[in-house]
């Protein structure tokens, strides 16, 4: 804000059906106040609309109910690139996990208003109804990944999983027989955490997030969806590199181990539930996705 | 009839205020809450353990909270008590999530109201010389980052937390980690009071401008502080009666008996009441109810606020200056735990997976949450996410009702409107992800 703002690129943020950690996390990256400006972003700003020449607009949350539909199809109108930030833009996210025959029908019932926005059958990618010119997947994404993002997509230096900025030793005679869970207290501070017993899909989840969770004793849940080996490529190679890893480095029995990664419940899943699982995912191209 | 729509911001969440105004009479003022993901339903089915990373994405704001209701809930089920060392931890972890909360509400989301500006990265464009006003934002950013450096500290990751487990947290506190942190608080702590004198002043002047500090009719308070001083990680909620007596206090499992709980049609929020009363929660319903922080510049504020104001004080602009104090408080706080050591110790106790049901209490910035687990052969078979915000729905709806009749009249409708409906609504600070889920 040296210069003089109003001459700066305008940058907006769009919320639909989510959290706000996307837009927590964005306030914690705020080195971008100098570098744009910002001119719409409901939970920080009080304006209404976004101006015809903003250069830059992130959309974070799902598309849960027609409100967001339309909010999300005037927005992009005057914006020159679209970023999905955050699992339930770009995956639906946590909220997926409604997206069940059972729940839904529980849910819609029990959730009829007639004064307010209709909810949709199930939690919509932004990119089902707009195009986006680039990803950002996490829950949320780093300060460090929206400022990536915003700045300098292209000079992003990252590992391509989660296990190379994880720090622990894999062993290789460490070999655990049931997937386990906290009971027994918390895990070893050094050692692989799938040496260990826990269901950790750092293997194969993309990198960039400098391994907050795993460095802090609890395993890769996959937020940030899969590394660029597998992100071109159908859900089931995915799924498959992920038990092939346990089939090596574990004795856990091959049924314990598919009912827990095909258990729509399991927090790998929560992510990206019917996105990955459900197999009729959009193929994104891994240029497009931090 | 004519209604008038209010879109909100700086506040969480997607909400409306819709007014119904005929012959110049306002007849109702409704707070509509427009999102829903459906968090009670989807949980339905997942294994028990999954909760606290599941829980916490109700809210990106309230994750905190929700990690160790979830966590608190379970234990009750599974019959474990964690060691006093991971019960300090996670009062860190706590405070932590005041300060980001305190923060974010007095800076980002009501300080702007005080100077009329659009944002608290707009303030350069108001009355105000833009060199002083850049400088508070950095400031009011950097006071609330203390806040999220701390949950980073004792939680893993500052959104979403991850690191208490059932049974206790994952590890202490390192030396040098707490050393560091210390240093922060140190450095920010004066800037955060005086960034508070500010907004004090600025409170006071505003106050006098509107020539109202809003709705001030004598309330129900609840919160599951002490009374003698501030407890987030209690086991009981207590009900102040507007003479500012405690009515009662009782456990969550008696909650349901105590509370009763309305849905309507024009919100995806419920709302509740005591016995037919409005009830309030959040920072002024800690302060009435609580004689002291026990801490020295909280308490010198606390004074100040009660000469000015009295106890138990009711007008709901003061729910903004009580989140200055509890600012303040939570950094002394902090201090004091973490020149403890807290990195030695049993952090954590073994667990076994059990069914039945189980309450989580937490107090998190906007008031008492509670989750309730049924837990059947390992998994989720019921939950209910009993939410600060919607505590407040009640009070909020008769404060909209204050401020609309203040500024509409036969003769028409003061242009004023629009901004109190601002102000009344963020006095309250709701989140609306939590209180819809």
């Amino acid at each position: 804000m040296e210069n003089d703002s109003k001459q700066l690129p305008k940058f907006a943020v769009l919320q639909l059906s989510g959290c706000a950690g996307c837009e927590v996390s964005l306030l914690n990256a705020n080195e971008w106040y100098d570098k744009y400006q910002l001119v719409y972003m409901p939970l920080v700003v009080s304006t209404h609309r976004i101006p015809e020449d903003t250069e830059v607009l992130l959309i974070s949350g799902g598309v849960r109910n027609d409100e967001d539909v339309y909010n999300v199809q005037r927005a992009v109108k005057n914006v020159k690139r679209v970023i999905a930030v955050g699992t339930c833009a770009i995956s639906g996210g946590v909220t997926n996990l409604g997206d069940r025959d059972e729940v839904r029908e529980l849910f819609r019932t029990q959730a009829k208003r007639y004064h307010l926005p209709q909810l949709l059958n199930k939690t919509h990618p932004v990119d089902s109804f707009v195009d986006v010119d680039l990803y950002l997947p996490g829950c949320p994404p780093t300060p460090e990944l929206f400022m990536a993002a915003l700045m300098d997509p292209q000079g992003f230096k990252a590992s391509a999983n989660v296990c190379g900025e994880c720090g622990r030793r894999k062993l290789n005679d460490m070999k655990p027989d049931h997937i386990t869970g906290f009971e027994k207290g918390s895990p070893d501070p050094e050692i692989c955490l799938v040496n260990q017993g826990f269901l950790c899909v750092g293997t194969s989840t993309r990198g960039g997030c400098r391994a907050p969770c795993t460095r802090a004793g609890h395993p890769c849940v996959g937020c940030r969806g899969p590394s660029n080996a597998f992100i071109e490529r159908e859900s089931t190679v995915w799924f498959e590199n992920i038990q092939r890893v346990f089939e090596r480095m574990t004795n856990i029995p091959p049924e314990e181990l598919n009912q827990a990664l095909r258990s729509p419940q399991l927090s790998m899943f929560l992510f990206q539930f019917s996105d990955y699982a459900g197999g009729d995912r959009r193929i994104r191209s891994k240029d497009k996705v931090l | 009839m004519t209604t008038l729509t209010f879109p909100l911001s700086r506040i969480e969440g997607h909400a409306r205020v819709v007014m119904e105004v005929e012959n110049g009479k306002l007849l109702t003022a409704q707070f509509q809450a427009v999102e829903l993901r459906g968090f009670r339903n989807f949980v339905v089915g997942t294994p028990a353990e999954q909760m606290p990373v599941i829980v916490p994405r109700i809210c990106g704001v309230c994750s905190t909270a929700h990690h160790v209701a979830s966590v608190k809930a379970l234990e009750n089920v599974f019959g474990v008590t964690p060691p006093p060392l991971a019960n300090t931890i996670r009062e860190v972890l706590l405070l932590g999530q005041l300060i980001q909360n305190q923060a974010t509400s007095l800076f980002i989301f009501t300080m702007p109201d005080r100077v009329d500006a659009e944002s608290l990265f707009h303030m350069d464009e108001s009355e105000a010389s833009r060199e002083a006003q850049f400088s508070i934002a950095q400031k009011a950013l950097r006071v609330r980052k203390v806040g999220t450096d701390l949950i980073t500290l004792a939680g893993g990751q500052f959104i979403h937390p991850i690191k208490a487990h059932i049974g206790g947290v994952s590890g202490g506190i390192p030396r040098e980690a707490a050393e560091q942190m210390l240093k922060e608080l140190d450095e920010m702590l004066p800037v955060a009071c005086e960034l508070f004198n500010t907004y004090w002043d600025m409170s006071m002047v505003m106050g006098e401008r509107i020539g109202s500090w809003g709705d001030d009719e004598p309330t129900y308070y609840i919160s599951s502080t002490t009374s003698v001083k501030p407890k987030l990680n209690s086991g009981h909620l207590r009900i102040l009666s507007p003479d500012g007596e405690e009515k009662e206090h009782f456990t969550p499992e008696e909650f349901e008996q105590r509370i009763q709980f309305e849905q309507t049609d024009y919100s995806y929020a419920g709302k509740t009441s005591y016995q037919g009363q409005i009830l309030r929660a959040n920072s002024l319903a800690r302060i009435n109810i609580t004689s002291s922080f026990a801490t020295p510049i909280a308490d010198g504020y606390l004074q100040r606020f009660r000469n000015n104001f009295g106890s138990p004080a009711h007008a709901i602009m003061l729910f903004d200056l009580c989140r200055g104090i509890e600012l303040v408080y939570a950094m002394e706080r902090t201090i004091e735990l973490l020149s403890e050591d807290l990195s030695s110790g049993d952090t954590v106790v073994g667990y076994q997976v059990k069914d039945g049901i189980g309450y989580g209490l937490v107090e998190a910035p906007r008031g008492p949450l509670i989750h309730r687990y049924v837990v059947e052969n390992g998994v989720i078979s019921d939950a209910q996410f009993i939410i600060p915000t919607v505590h407040n729905m009640r009070a909020i709806e008769r404060a909209l009702m204050v401020a609309g009749n203040r500024y509409i009249h036969p003769e028409g409708i003061n242009l004023e409107l629009e901004k109190a409906v601002g102000r009344v609504v963020r006095a309250f600070d709701p989140c609306i992800a939590c209180a819809t889920q």
